[in-house]
C-alpha cells in the first residue's frame, strides 16, 4: 500500500488503523499504555482523556463558564525536542500536504495566524488532532498516541497563532491584542495580508 | 521550443511585474477607439499581433470548421444547454444581435448573488426562458425565471453534501458545470454524488452516490448526457485516487459501466477493439505495467475535466489527471494511462484509443483540458481532429478517429520540454527541469503546476476559424518530496513557489490557427486569464480576468471593444442567449477562487464573490426595464425601476 515504509512507533497499531481506515471504520487504539520516558515532559502528567472529554466544543450557549481551557496545559509546551518531534509528524502523516510545508494554509487552514475555527487553546488544538474536524480534518487519535498527539500540538503551538491555556478565554472572544507574551513566544494580533 | 511569435511578444512588452503601468510596446498596434471605462484598466493591455492578420468579414481564415447536424448536441440558437454549448465544446453561439459595432453599448441588465463565496467555474444555462445555475460547495441550484423583470427565483435546490468533502477538494470547492438533458437538471456534489433534479419544479428525481468521499474522492466536473447515460468522473489527483469515468442511467441514475483509468486492461476498458497509434502505448496491461508494484492504485488519473463526443464516430473522449503522487521518484515508469486521453464508446466504455501527453509526469500537467472537435485542413487535407491545450504548454492537434498527433507546439511559454519527438510524439524533457530526485529545489520550470492553460475552457468559431485561448503565464520553484499513502490525506510529495513567467504579465488571450500550431493575436493581462471563453455569430469573443475585467473583443482583430470591472474575479466561463423578449443577453458568474487563488498575493486581487452579471445592449435593456414599481397600481408611465438613466454613450 505504502511506498515508503515508515519506522512507525507502534507500527502494529498503525497498520490496524489504516486499515481501519480503508474499510471506512474508526477504531482507537486500545489498550496501549502512554510511554513516556522518564522526565520527558519534565515529570508533568499527560492530562487524562477524561477531562479532555469535557472540553467543548465552541461556546455552548446556557452553559455555565467552562474553566477546563485556562487549566489544561501542554505539558510539551516549548520542549525543544517534542517540538522537533511534532514537526516531524507533521511531515509524516501528511499534515503538510493540506496545512503546508509552512504551515501558512493550502487545502486547510492556516495555522500561523489567530484565527481558530474549533479553538486556539491547546486543549483544542488537541482535540481538533484526535477526534477530526467536519471540513476534512481526519480524526488522528485514532493512528497516533496521546503523547504523539501532544508533541503535534506542541509544534502547532509553536507556530506562533495559538492562544496560551492561561488566555484561551480571552482568545475566544477575539481579544488577542497586539503583543501578548506566551510561554512559546508572541502571540500575533490582526495583520494585514501581505 | 521557443515559439518565435511569442518571443517577440514578449520581447516587445516592457516587464512591469505589479507596477501596473500602461505598457506601449514597439510592435504593438494603440487600437483606436479605447473606451473611457477602459482607462482605469491597469493590465497594460495591448493587442499584440505578430502578423499583420487583420480579417475581411466573414472570412473563415484557417478553413476549419465546427461539425453540424443531428447528434452533435446542438441547441437552439437562442438556448445554451449544456456547458460547452455542443458535444464538440466549440462555446460558439451564432447570435448576433450583439456585434462588433454596438457591443461597446453593452451595460448590465440584471444581476444575481447566489450568497456562495467559493470559486464559480461554470456556465449558466438557459432553456424555455429559465436561467439554471449552481453554486460551490454546498452546490445550490438555482432556476430564474427569465420572463419576469428582473430574473426572480423560480425555485431552490439544495442537495446538503457533506462538510467532509471541503477537506478532500484540493483547489477550492469549486462546480465546473450542469446539464439539462430529459427535463432533468444534472450535477455532481462535491461529495462524490451525482443528483438530477426536476427543471420544472426543482424537486430531486434520483441521487446516486458514485465515489466515497471518506478516501478523499470528490467530484467536481460538468456531467455529459450521451444518449441514456450520465457521464461522470473524479476528482482528487491530489488524494491518491483510483481515477475513473463512470455512467449513470439517465432515468434511474443506477450506475452501467466504470472505467478506471490506470490498472489492468479489465479495469481500464481495455479490450481487441484498443488501438492506440503509437507503439509505445500497445501491448497488455500496461496501466499496471508501467508502474512499480500496486502503484497504479493510487496513480491518480482523475477524470475531472471536459468531456466531448463524436456522435457519427459514436466516441467520447475525456482527459486523465495527474499522476499521484507528485513525487516522480516514488513511481518509476511511463505511469499509463494518467495525464493523457481516452476514446471511449459511450455505450460500454471500452477504449478505442489513447494517447498520453505526458507519460512519468513530474510536474503536475493534467491531461483533462477541453477536447475542441472541428474539422480542418492539414496538409491540403480535411481532417476530423480534437484540440487540446495542453497544461504542459503545447497545444495538440489531433485525429480523433486514430489519436495521431497532426500538430504539436507551444500555445504559450515554457520551459520543461525543447519539443515533442517527431515519431514517439513524446515530450522531449529538458534535463534541467526533472523534478525526479527529491530533497532539492528545481527553479524556475515553466509553465507551474496549473499549466499554460488550465481547466478554463476554451472556445472556437466556425466563422473565423480561429480557437480563443485562455492563456497562464506562471512558473514555479518545485522541491520534490518523499510522501507515504495514508487514505483520505493527500498524496502529494512536492513542496513549491510559483511566480511570473517572463514579461510580467501572468495572463494572456489569443486566437489560435490548430492547423499550423501558431498563434494569431494576442492580449497580454496583468492577472491571470483563469476565465473560459464565449464566441458568437457578431464576431465577438467574450472572456474575463482574475482581477475582475470582463471583455469583449473583437474576434478577427484582437481589439477589445467593451470592458466592464465586476464585483469579483472571473473564473466562470461567460454565455450568451435570447431572452422572452427577443434580445441577445450575454451573462457570467463572477466569483474567484480555484487555481486562480495561486496568485492571492498580488495587490489588487480582489475578495471572493458568487454574483451573476447579465448584460444587454443598452437599447434592449428597456424592454425588461420599464416597469412599475411594486404596489404601483395602474400606471404605466412609470420610470424605469432600473433608474431611468440619461441613455447614451456614457
Amino acid at each position: 500500500m505504502t511506498i515508503h515504509a515508515f519506522a512507525f512507533r507502534s507500527a502494529p497499531c498503525f497498520r490496524a488503523a489504516a486499515i481501519a481506515l480503508l474499510i471506512g471504520s474508526v477504531q482507537a487504539c486500545k489498550g496501549q499504555p502512554e510511554l513516556l520516558r522518564e522526565g520527558s515532559t519534565g515529570g508533568i502528567p499527560l492530562p487524562k482523556d477524561s477531562t479532555l472529554a469535557r472540553v467543548a466544543l465552541g461556546d455552548l450557549a446556557g452553559s455555565t463558564r467552562n474553566t477546563l481551557l485556562t487549566s489544561i496545559k501542554n505539558p510539551y509546551e516549548g520542549n525543544t525536542g517534542a517540538i522537533e518531534a511534532g514537526g516531524e509528524l507533521f511531515i509524516r502523516m501528511n499534515c503538510v500536504a493540506c496545512h503546508g510545508y509552512d504551515a501558512r494554509g493550502g487545502m486547510g487552514p492556516d495555522l500561523t495566524d489567530t484565527y481558530w475555527r474549533y479553538g486556539g487553546s491547546p486543549a483544542e488544538i488537541y482535540k481538533s488532532i484526535s477526534e477530526g474536524r467536519p471540513q476534512g480534518m481526519p480524526a488522528w487519535g485514532a493512528m497516533l498516541t496521546s503523547d504523539e498527539l501532544w508533541k503535534l500540538t506542541a509544534y502547532v503551538q509553536n507556530l506562533g497563532g495559538s492562544f496560551p491555556a492561561a488566555l484561551a478565554e480571552q482568545g475566544k472572544q477575539g481579544n488577542l491584542g497586539t503583543t501578548l507574551d506566551t510561554a512559546t513566544g508572541v502571540l500575533k494580533g490582526r495583520q494585514s495580508e501581505p | 521550443m521557443d515559439n518565435p511569435s511569442i518571443r517577440i511578444a514578449f520581447r516587445s512588452l516592457i516587464s512591469l511585474a505589479f507596477a501596473g503601468v500602461a505598457v506601449t510596446a514597439c510592435t504593438t498596434h494603440e487600437y483606436p477607439g479605447r473606451r473611457a471605462n477602459d482607462a482605469g484598466d491597469s493590465s497594460g493591455v495591448s493587442a499584440v499581433a505578430p502578423s499583420a492578420t487583420s480579417t475581411s468579414a466573414g472570412e473563415n481564415v484557417t478553413g476549419a470548421t465546427a461539425p453540424t447536424g443531428p447528434g452533435w448536441g446542438i441547441p437552439a440558437d437562442g438556448d445554451w444547454t449544456t456547458q460547452g454549448r455542443d458535444y464538440a465544446n466549440t462555446r460558439y453561439s451564432p447570435l448576433a444581435e450583439i456585434d462588433t459595432n454596438n457591443v461597446s453599448s453593452l451595460r448590465i441588465a440584471w444581476s444575481f448573488n447566489d450568497g456562495v463565496l467559493h470559486g464559480h467555474e461554470g456556465t449558466p444555462l438557459v432553456a424555455n426562458n429559465t436561467m439554471y445555475l449552481v453554486t460551490p460547495f454546498p452546490d445550490i441550484a438555482y432556476a430564474l425565471d427569465l420572463t419576469k423583470p428582473g430574473a426572480p427565483i423560480k425555485w431552490t435546490y439544495r442537495p446538503n453534501p457533506s462538510p467532509i468533502a471541503i477537506g478532500k477538494a484540493c483547489c477550492d470547492v469549486v462546480n465546473r458545470g450542469w446539464q439539462l438533458a430529459d427535463g432533468k437538471l444534472i450535477y455532481n456534489l462535491l461529495d462524490g454524488h451525482t443528483v438530477a433534479v426536476d427543471a420544472a419544479t426543482g424537486k430531486e428525481v434520483w441521487r446516486t452516490q458514485v465515489y466515497d468521499v471518506t478516501q478523499g474522492v470528490t467530484m467536481t466536473m460538468a456531467p455529459v448526457i450521451v444518449k441514456d447515460k450520465v457521464l461522470v468522473g473524479n476528482s482528487g489527483g491530489e488524494m491518491g485516487v483510483l481515477g475513473s469515468l463512470t455512467a449513470l442511467d439517465l432515468k434511474t441514475g443506477k450506475i452501467d459501466w466504470q472505467a478506471t483509468s490506470t490498472g489492468p486492461d479489465s479495469l481500464v476498458k481495455i479490450g481487441p477493439d484498443f488501438k492506440p497509434f503509437y507503439s509505445w502505448m500497445q501491448g497488455k496491461n500496461l496501466g499496471e505495467t508501467t508502474w512499480p508494484a500496486g502503484a497504479w492504485k493510487n496513480g491518480a488519473g482523475a477524470v475531472w475535466g471536459w468531456i466531448t463526443y463524436d456522435p457519427d464516430l459514436n466516441l467520447i473522449y475525456a482527459g486523465t489527471s495527474n499522476t499521484g503522487p507528485w513525487n516522480a521518484q516514488q513511481r518509476p515508469g511511463l505511469n499509463l494511462w494518467t495525464s493523457g486521453v481516452f476514446a471511449r464508446d459511450p455505450d460500454n466504455g471500452m477504449a478505442k484509443w489513447a494517447f498520453v501527453f505526458t507519460p512519468h509526469n513530474e510536474w503536475d500537467y493534467d491531461g483533462v483540458n477541453e477536447n475542441i472537435l472541428v474539422n480542418l485542413p492539414i496538409n491540403g487535407k480535411q481532417r476530423k481532429v480534437m484540440v487540446q491545450f495542453n497544461r504542459n504548454g503545447f497545444a495538440y492537434t489531433i485525429d480523433r478517429a486514430t489519436g495521431e498527433v497532426l500538430v504539436a507546439s507551444p500555445f504559450g511559454h515554457e520551459n520543461w520540454a525543447s519539443g515533442i519527438d517527431s515519431v514517439t510524439k513524446m515530450p522531449i524533457v529538458v534535463p534541467e527541469k526533472k523534478t525526479e530526485v527529491p530533497g532539492h529545489w528545481v527553479r524556475d520550470i515553466c509553465p507551474a503546476d496549473i499549466g499554460v492553460k488550465d481547466e478554463q475552457p476554451a472556445a472556437f468559431s466556425p466563422r473565423t476559424g480561429l480557437f480563443y485561448v485562455p492563456v497562464q503565464n506562471i512558473c514555479m520553484d518545485y522541491k520534490g518530496r518523499e510522501v507515504s499513502y495514508i487514505a483520505g490525506t493527500p498524496y502529494w510529495g512536492a513542496d513549491m513557489t510559483r511566480h511570473v513567467g517572463p514579461g510580467g504579465n501572468y495572463g494572456e488571450f489569443i486566437a489560435w490557427n490548430a492547423s499550423t500550431g501558431k498563434k494569431v493575436w494576442g492580449i497580454p493581462e496583468k492577472f491571470l486569464v483563469y476565465s473560459g471563453v464565449l464566441v458568437t455569430g457578431g464576431d465577438v469573443a467574450f472572456y474575463g480576468t482574475v482581477d475582475g475585467w470582463f471583455r469583449a473583443v473583437n474576434a478577427r482583430t484582437g481589439k477589445i471593444l467593451w470592458s466592464q470591472k465586476l464585483g469579483s474575479g472571473i473564473i466562470g466561463a461567460p454565455m450568451t442567449f435570447r431572452g422572452p423578449d427577443g434580445h441577445q443577453y450575454v451573462s457570467v458568474l463572477a466569483g474567484v477562487g480555484g487555481a486562480a487563488m495561486v496568485t492571492k498575493a498580488m495587490p489588487g486581487f480582489p475578495a471572493r464573490g458568487g454574483t451573476l452579471y447579465t448584460f444587454a445592449l443598452d437599447s434592449a435593456v428597456p424592454a425588461i426595464g420599464q416597469t412599475s414599481a411594486p404596489g404601483v397600481q395602474g400606471s404605466q408611465s412609470g420610470g424605469s425601476s432600473n433608474g431611468a438613466q440619461a441613455k447614451g454613450k456614457r
